[in-house]
């Protein structure tokens, strides 16, 4: 799986630009900070996700003066050439397309190119909320197979749905409200039950790559801990019904895979609260890392990888250990200063406000 | 900018499901510009789907005077009822030419997100015509969607102690189709719902 080319207009600082990276190796975008490095990543992240991985909404996407965005690119899946675009307007509906045919479902092409981001954010998986690795495992789901992508929405909806019932039935439960209740009930246990244990494997298959991930990264051999934690005990069904005078009450569901936790320890440590800024750098590079690893796994050949920024906080021992680690495949890379010594990329592309310069891009 | 009256109708027209402000202007100017007779007999359209147009007192669907043509026409199997979310689902149904039962319309489907409950639907309506008719079987039709299964089950476990027999139409594959193109959720249930073959 890799990009071969990218084209850009009026995306972020880009009035228009063209990307081609090394179709087999690794590309080093280096520049500046604000001279638009990661809006190239971000573009490509763009086009297989329909979203930011920065998180940006939608003006900011679009370069200041114009009234909307334009990226395709092209992309190189198992010898057949994909072809990716979208339009991004300040306003009004989006539009992408895959093969010239307009993208129904994002699941299709989370199929048909396969990614995976890296970016400082990523710290957030360790030291953030339980909602931010309920994220990352999801994510990590639907890159393993885009079925999962239908248990993640269908939950979120359920939730919404049965949400919006308890504020009606502000804290009664009449015989009209315990019959409806009762659905979204069966439809939340099932669909929570299913994405539970879908984590609980997923974990599993997790652990053994993130400590050899770990290990490498930070240099010492301290086991880490993966557990996933259930919010009820028992079968989901019997704890909803226990919940319920509490959920009337506060209007809230309680209980269910949205308020799961990911712990991850260090040795006997909890890894949010009683580990270092370097170890926990660390841990969320080894999580992203292992991540990664599966889809490779699951996937014919390894997805896209694009690392936004991520020597910035690594030292060069640490640094070296990143590259070593990283499956071969396509790899899109971010720096603002010289690359690691140990680092060698196969094309750099100097980036400044907002034009390419070098062997992998026109002037 | 405009006169009031072609303001107005712009207004109006962008208030349409699927009419942006472009589109509402361009109608409003092309209505604008139509020979008088041709832009009357739409406002005769309107009037008199809004006068002549009226709800079947016994499935809901759209009728025009009492009944509606399918509850009127005494050939189709009144123990039969298809329950469906909208009249537009009935037109759906009935190009099969498979069905010969009646029919019962809800109006929407369970969405608590949009205010929808059971007493917004023709829930009640149902369990009367269930109480008085010589129904045997109900067919849930609702969208295979999440709300459309919640209400198929809400219904179904309403119904139960009825007694009568309560179906869910099936999900899979369209006819004439390739497997290579179902996406994996219609397939997954397809395979679910196998059946023997008969040889």
């Amino acid at each position: 799986m890799a990009v071969t080319a990218l084209w850009l207009t009026d995306f972020r600082c880009f009035t228009e630009a063209v990307f081609e990276p090394d179709p087999a190796g690794l590309t080093v975008l280096r520049g500046p900070n604000g001279s638009g490095k990661t809006s190239i990543l971000e573009a490509v992240g763009w086009l297989v996700t329909m979203r930011s991985f920065r998180g940006a909404p939608r003006e900011a996407l679009v370069r200041t003066g114009a009234d909307r965005a334009i990226l395709r690119a092209e992309v190189d899946a198992a010898g057949r050439r994909v072809q990716l675009e979208a339009e991004i307007p300040l306003t009004g509906p989006v539009r992408a397309q895959l093969n010239r045919q307009v993208v129904r479902r994002r699941a299709d092409l989370a199929e048909a190119v396969r990614m995976t981001v890296f970016s400082p954010d990523d710290l957030q998986l360790v030291q953030g909320g339980p909602s931010a690795r309920r994220d990352f495992l999801d994510e990590a789901l639907v890159n393993r197979h885009p079925r999962n992508e239908a248990l993640v929405t269908d939950l979120d909806r359920v939730l919404r749905q049965r949400t919006a019932l308890l504020r009606q039935a502000g804290g009664r439960l009449t015989p009209e409200v315990e019959a409806t209740l009762d659905v979204w009930d069966s439809r939340l246990v099932r669909t929570g039950e299913q994405l539970a244990e879908a984590r609980e494997e997923l974990v599993t298959s997790l652990a053994p790559l993130v400590n050899e991930a770990y290990e490498r990264l930070a240099g010492v051999s301290e086991p880490v801990g993966l557990g996933y934690r259930r919010s009820w005990e028992g079968d989901l069904a019997g704890a909803v019904v226990r919940a319920r005078p509490d959920d009337l009450r506060r209007q809230v569901t309680g209980v269910g895979p949205h308020r799961d936790e990911l712990e991850i320890t260090i040795g006997p440590r909890p890894s949010r609260t009683h580990a270092s800024q370097g170890e926990q750098r660390s841990l969320a590079l080894g999580l992203r890392l292992a991540a990664h690893g599966l889809a490779c796994q699951a996937a014919p050949e390894p997805p896209v990888l694009l690392l936004d920024d991520v020597f910035s906080e690594l030292d060069p021992a640490r640094s070296e250990a990143l590259v070593e680690l990283l499956p071969p495949g396509q790899v899109l890379l971010t720096t603002a200063t010289a690359p690691p010594p140990a680092v060698s990329p196969d094309r750099v592309v100097e980036v400044a406000s907002g034009r390419l310069l070098g062997t992998g891009g026109r002037p | 900018m405009y006169t009031a009256p072609l303001q107005a109708l712009i207004d109006e027209l962008g208030r349409l499901p699927g009419v942006g402000p472009k589109s509402a202007q361009r109608m409003a100017f092309h209505l604008l510009k139509v020979a008088p007779e041709d832009a009357l007999r739409l406002t005769e359209a309107i009037t008199a789907v809004k006068e002549r147009t009226t709800l079947c007192p016994v499935c809901f669907n759209v009728a025009e005077g009492d009944l509606c043509d399918m509850c009127a026409d005494t050939r189709r199997d009144p123990s039969l009822v298809c329950v469906v979310e909208d009249p537009r689902d009935i037109v759906a149904v009935e190009k099969t030419q498979e069905f010969r039962g009646c029919y019962h319309v809800l109006h929407g489907a369970l969405n608590p997100i949009e205010g929808i409950g059971p007493d917004q639907l023709r829930v009640r309506e149902l369990l009367t015509r269930l109480d008085g008719d010589a129904i045997t079987e109900v067919i849930l039709c609702t969208n295979p969607n999440l709300e459309g299964e919640a209400t198929a089950m809400y219904l179904a476990r309403l119904l139960r102690p009825l007694g009568v027999r309560i179906t869910r139409i099936a999900s899979g594959l369209p006819v004439g189709g390739d497997l290579e193109y179902a996406d994996e959720l219609t397939l997954g249930r397809a395979l679910e719902g196998r059946r023997d073959v008969e040889a």
